[in-house]
């Protein structure tokens, strides 16, 4: 059957009493494993006076296990010839190994020790508190992360899940208890809402088998639900943080958007990709670096989530150019919800985004890059072979309208980072 | 396959009569095709007035050449799904396009005309200028690139090792667009470059493709060899840079040997030992990043111990002596001082006793680990591929996975002792001034 060897097709099976397990083919001639466990596990479930304790968790389940310390745990990795990382974002934090193909059931067996039964020693705690709190600072202090959590907070108000970018704050941070940590895994890496997914090659019965096996002691914990208070639509604002001594200024423009799940997401997306996602093609880097030569970067990116989304337009450039800059962003942003494309335009950014697929599929981190965002969102098996028919139904109209929607530039925040005394009045 | 404990798919290797050395790495079942440049040209081949020109030269090789007007390479590539970049280094360019497999004529048509024929036009260099600055200054932005920029000038008085690859400021606010050309017209041309293609396709066709396209283009490319050679250092040379960031930071560099020392696979188990993944094996592109891994010696000694956030070393083998880095961020409180000195500690006690059984054992372990799963995707093959035909022929790679196993704690020891001379040290030391960054 062609699903069993085609990267591009999910299996999901039934529920391990609330565990989705999803399969992937690796693509052929490749010889490594990958497998990532996805769960409620985001900085949006951060308590209200514990905010960072998500991040702390992800990042100290790569640190040890009841059974090994760190340093052990690190060995064992590279005798097996393994890499493990841990990531997480506002709705979901993720562990994922990656490694030999021929021995994936061992290395499944590593993965759900490091997410059922992580160590939390003190001293990793200490140390990743440390690295923390010097995160904190530099988000402040660089213009591009800066300009990034001045978005945020200007969008989304207090308790919202997007508004912070999961560090924490200080006062949290430093009080933090291994007992904290232990209680929000508990409470959060369990099976309920959490995913699997496992690329390998293997049928799905015999992954599903090695699943139950390795994840038998993950707890049934119960489905998390976040908070969204109402993003309320203001006018456009600007927000400008002047960071004197640095060489450069950085701009985003952006506000809140739609959800994966929104039918109007495939228009969205080539919005997007139009406006500023799709490289040297799109508008943005015509524009403003082809053509202007104003800047070396600028883009624009939709985070599309489970349960809503941001868009943001960003640049970064000198003091002496940013409200030029800043112009051609706002001016680029309208348009594209004014005007629709032509249709020649449309088709050139939607053949390059349909066309890329094999590139997405070269290896088996690559493969289940993409799976891991269609399983995730629960999206149908066959959704990765549907996306190019998805794309071009998308019709000129259909993009202006979708962009109006998900790229609001009327209610957008534009946010300056940067050197801004230094600039020309 | 698993030459050597390589995993390297078959490699064709031949040369055009113009010089032009050409690797054919087929993989019968990828659905991608990627095709490489590398050119053996880099900062290395630059002097004060026109730094940054290998750079400069890599942003106007997509501004134009005659099948391809200004932004037509960007256009057609994408347009059929495909990616591109193209980075530049102390010792060499690389460029690269990777297409779904049924495009691969697209690249080398690309790459077959602007070898030797790019415009490089007043108009098109004016306008690159300032792309060109604003890629600087996001640099400068950070402080750990104002450190190493600092640094390197510091450690070379004569060599060109001493600038960046951006290259200065002022050099890019006054570099001309016909000094840039004669620098193109010197340089670029087959004899200083290789063609690398990797992937899916049928390697006859394509090797009679690539005689087609390339074989009649000039036997361009003058020597690219530097004659500067840095005397020994005479002694410690510091210096400490102040701005915005967040706590204190330190780049300690030595003296290294070149690529070509027999020394090398020593050097890279002391790059191991103290920062942790292998530079050379490990999986896909990671040229100049690394993982952070909790049993390298500076990460347990600075890191665990609650002196710095971040500790690593850094050694790329380059093709003349360059430096051997140990980097630390500090934790909050700790001064800069007392990091130097954990550092000094750290390198000297390597020195002393050499990496342990265990140690050695762990390194290998990762060497073989990378070694496993480097080859993924057409895009990473024809990377490693080039990169190793570039720096000195495909059996490097061969030969040092070997003798990355093979090297000694010993050897390991007295290659530390050569390398961690107190007379042979540069430090750069950055201190932060003022608060995080409130407005």
């Amino acid at each position: 059957m062609r699903e069993t060897t085609d990267p591009r097709f999910i299996e999901y099976g039934q529920d391990l009493d609330g565990l989705t397990v999803a399969r992937q083919a690796p693509p052929a001639g490749t010889a490594s494993f990958s497998a990532t466990y996805i769960g409620p596990g985001g900085w949006g479930f951060d308590p209200g006076s514990k905010s960072g304790v998500a991040r702390v968790v992800s990042q100290l389940l790569t640190s040890g296990t009841e059974r090994q310390s760190r340093a052990s745990l690190a060995r064992t990795l590279d005798r097996a010839g393994a890499t493990l990382a841990s990531d997480c974002a506002p709705e979901s934090a993720e562990v994922t190994i990656w490694g030999p193909s021929a021995d994936w059931e061992k290395l499944l067996e590593i993965l759900a020790e490091v997410v059922v039964t992580p160590r939390f020693a003190v001293a990793d705690l200490q140390r990743v508190r440390r690295q923390l709190l010097e995160r904190q600072l530099r988000e402040l202090s660089q213009p591009a992360s800066r300009a990034e959590y001045e978005l945020f907070r200007a969008i989304y108000p207090e308790g919202h899940p997007y508004r912070s970018t999961g560090l924490g704050d200080r006062r949290s941070v430093v009080r933090l208890t291994p007992e904290h940590l232990r209680r929000f895994h508990r409470d959060r890496y369990t099976r309920n809402g959490s995913l699997l997914l496992v690329t390998v090659p293997a049928a799905f019965g015999t992954v599903e088998s090695a699943v139950r096996r390795s994840f038998a002691e993950l707890p049934d914990g119960r489905t998390p639900e976040l908070r969204f208070p109402p993003v309320r639509s203001t006018r456009p604002r600007i927000v400008k943080v002047d960071l004197p001594g640095r060489s450069q200024v950085e701009l985003r423009i952006g506000g809140d958007s739609i959800a994966r799940s929104d039918p109007e997401y495939p228009a969205a997306f080539l919005a997007n990709e139009i406006l500023g996602g799709r490289a040297q093609l799109s508008r943005l880097f015509q524009r403003v670096r082809e053509r202007g030569g104003l800047v070396y970067h600028a883009s624009s990116e939709l985070e599309a989530m489970r349960y809503g989304g941001y868009f943001e337009v960003g640049a970064g450039t000198g003091a002496d150019r940013w409200r030029k800059v800043a112009d051609q962003l706002t001016n680029e942003l309208a348009r594209i919800g004014e005007r629709s494309p032509t249709t020649a335009e449309l088709r050139m950014v939607r053949e390059s985004s349909v066309g890329e697929l094999p590139l997405s599929l070269e290896s088996t981190a690559d493969a289940h890059e993409i799976a891991l965002e269609t399983a995730y969102h629960r999206l149908p098996g066959d959704y990765l072979l549907r996306w190019p028919a998805l794309l071009r139904a998308v019709r000129p109209r259909d993009v202006r309208r979708a962009a109006e929607t998900a790229m609001d530039r009327d209610h957008a925040v534009t946010v300056l980072a940067g050197p801004l005394d230094t600039s020309v009045p | 396959m698993a030459r050597g404990g390589v995993h390297r798919p078959p490699v064709r290797s031949f040369e055009l009569p113009n010089g032009l050395r050409v690797r054919l790495a087929p993989v019968a079942e990828s659905p991608t095709a990627s095709v490489w440049v590398w050119y053996r040209v880099g900062s290395k081949n630059e002097h004060p007035g026109i730094t940054g020109a290998s750079h400069w030269v890599e942003h106007m090789l997509f501004e134009g050449s005659p099948r391809y007007a200004k932004g037509a390479i960007d256009r057609a590539v994408l347009k059929v799904g495909g990616e591109l970049n193209a980075f530049t280094d102390t010792d060499f360019t690389a460029y690269f396009t990777t297409v779904p497999r049924e495009h691969l004529s697209l690249p080398l048509d690309i790459e077959s005309d602007r070898m030797t024929r790019a415009a490089i036009t007043d108009r098109e260099v004016a306008r690159e200028r300032t792309v060109i600055h604003s890629e600087r200054e996001g640099n400068e932005n950070w402080p750990e690139f104002r450190v190493e920029e600092e640094l390197f000038q510091l450690a070379f008085r004569v060599h060109p090792y001493r600038w960046d690859a951006l290259g200065r400021r002022h050099d890019i606010e006054t570099m001309s667009a016909e000094q840039l050309r004669e620098y193109y017209r010197r340089f670029y041309g087959p004899r200083n470059a290789a063609l690398v293609v990797a992937g899916g396709f049928d390697p006859a066709k394509t090797e009679a493709e690539v005689r087609r396209r390339f074989s009649a283009l000039p036997a361009w490319g003058e020597d690219v060899s530097v004659a500067e050679e840095e005397p020994a250092p005479a002694g410690e040379r510091r210096s400490t840079l102040s701005g915005p960031g967040t706590t204190p930071y330190v780049q300690v560099g030595w003296r290294s040997p070149a690529l070509t020392d027999p020394s090398t696979p020593a050097t890279l188990i002391v790059d191991t030992v103290l920062g942790g993944e292998s530079r050379i094996f490990s999986a896909g592109m990671g040229w100049r990043g690394r993982r952070e891994h909790p049993t390298a010696r500076l990460y347990r000694a600075l890191v665990d111990k609650g002196l710095a956030v971040r500790a690593t070393s850094g050694w790329s083998p380059r093709c003349y002596p360059s430096l051997f880095t140990v980097q630390a961020q500090a934790a909050a409180g700790v001064s800069l001082d007392r990091l130097e000195h954990a550092i000094e500690s750290v390198v000297r006690r390597l020195a002393r006793d050499g990496p342990s059984a265990r140690e050695m054992s762990d390194v290998r372990a990762r060497i073989r680990r990378g070694a496993a799963l480097a080859y993924e995707g057409a895009t990473s093959i024809g990377f490693r591929v080039g990169l190793f035909s570039t720096l000195r022929s495909l059996e490097l790679e061969d030969e040092l996975y070997r003798e990355l196993l093979r090297v000694t704690a010993a050897e390991v020891r007295e290659q530390a002792q050569k390398l961690f001379r107190a007379d042979a040290r540069v430090v750069v030391r950055y201190e932060p001034s003022g608060e995080a960054g409130d407005a």
